[in-house]
């Protein structure tokens, strides 16, 4: 199966990157295909959707900066967005729809909540709404 | 504009597509959990589910920087208190409560509710401007000062017919501003003009003094 347009969201964890490896090879070194990579800064309702938030801008630009490295060394062609919304979900599938992606790819570390391993809220979000293919990155429990 | 809007039953829900369309800036908070959901799920990270009567989920929904909070539940009571919330510690500049029970408008005002909306008044004003027998007609409400415009029409038979002003029995607060005749003709009362059947009187009354002001001009 080919896949020429992948979403990749990412947090800046272990698993990030390798899904991102991942990614890279799915999408086919020499140019065929095309890696969205995308950081999410959630903004609390206290302040505006638009409020520059420095610590988070300066995080995510690391992380963003950190994936093209990443997918430049393995020879993928790379563009990084950084998004600002109330909820991660629904601005990743905002971002799916709005970039015709035929793949989500999601790096997920192993989380536990309540003592019971845990997905959280983004990734059920993605797998009901997606409008595309979702591989979900599962990182070995270390 | 950033507009709150506490309360996701029908008029909350059509009331937050409509602004939302207009391109505001718009919450809504839903107690219920189903119902949040199901709206989240329709129109998108708009939808909060809490009490929007607790002053925690109005700090988590940034109520200190919302321009207007609207409370459209079906409780009067939680109405009120969502307003109170916003208004007095978060100092939100404009506070909407839809009352039920047309007897609280008053109640709601008195304790700094900017605007109250009744339904049941709404109706009323419609059903006085569509049947036009209906002896006294709600033009305008004037909420700050407390005073309503009103229009009663004479009807002939009606003691106050021949008499002039100064001869009924007004109540004090009450001032008859504007009498439309017959043929039209506006006229400025004095304390002379002598009532006539069919005028349309229109008068400046707070809402209290309005029967009074009703049973002098028609004498019912």
């Amino acid at each position: 199966m080919q896949f020429n347009k992948i979403l990749v969201p990412v947090a800046g964890t272990k698993a990030d990157e390798e899904a991102m490896e991942l990614a890279c090879t799915l999408a086919g070194a020499k140019n065929k295909g095309l890696i969205f990579a995308v950081h999410v800064i959630p903004v609390e309702r206290s302040l505006p959707l638009d409020s520059e938030i420095e610590s988070e801008i300066g995080r995510a630009d690391s992380i963003l900066a950190h994936t093209e490295l990443l997918a430049q060394e393995q020879g993928c062609r790379i563009e990084t967005d950084l998004l600002q919304a109330r909820e991660v979900g629904p601005a990743i599938i905002d971002e799916a729809i709005e970039r015709e992606v035929n793949l989500i790819l999601i790096g997920v570390s192993y989380k536990k909540h309540f003592g019971q391993f845990s997905l959280g809220d983004v990734v059920p979000y993605v797998l009901k709404n997606a409008p595309c293919r979702v591989i979900l990155y599962h990182q070995r429990k270390s | 504009m950033y507009i709150i809007v506490v309360g996701g039953g029908r008029v909350g829900y059509y009331l937050t597509k409509a602004l939302l369309s207009e391109g505001h800036e718009v919450l809504m908070i839903e107690k219920n959990a189903t119902v949040s959901k199901t709206i989240a799920d329709e129109l998108g990270s708009v939808c909060l589910h809490g009490d929007g009567c607790e002053a925690a989920t109005l700090d988590g929904a940034g109520t200190a920087r919302a321009d207007m909070l609207i409370a459209v539940t079906g409780d009067d009571e939680d109405n009120l208190v969502a307003c109170q919330v916003a208004k007095h510690k978060f100092n939100v500049p404009r506070t909407i409560a839809r009352v039920r029970n047309p007897q609280h408008e008053a109640i709601f005002k008195k304790l700094g509710i900017d605007v109250t909306v009744s339904s049941t008044n709404i109706i009323l004003e419609h059903i006085e401007h569509e049947v036009p027998s209906h002896p006294l007609m709600h033009l305008l409400t004037i909420s700050d000062k407390g005073l309503e415009v009103v229009e009663i029409k004479i009807p002939a038979g009606s003691a106050s017919v021949g008499k002039t002003i100064k001869e009924l029995s007004l109540p004090p607060e009450s001032i008859l501003s504007l009498i439309i005749r017959k043929e039209r003709k506006p006229i400025v009362p004095t304390s002379n003009t002598i009532l006539k059947a069919e005028d349309q009187v229109v008068a400046v009354t707070p809402p209290e003094s309005e029967d009074a002001l009703r049973a002098a001009l028609i004498g019912r």
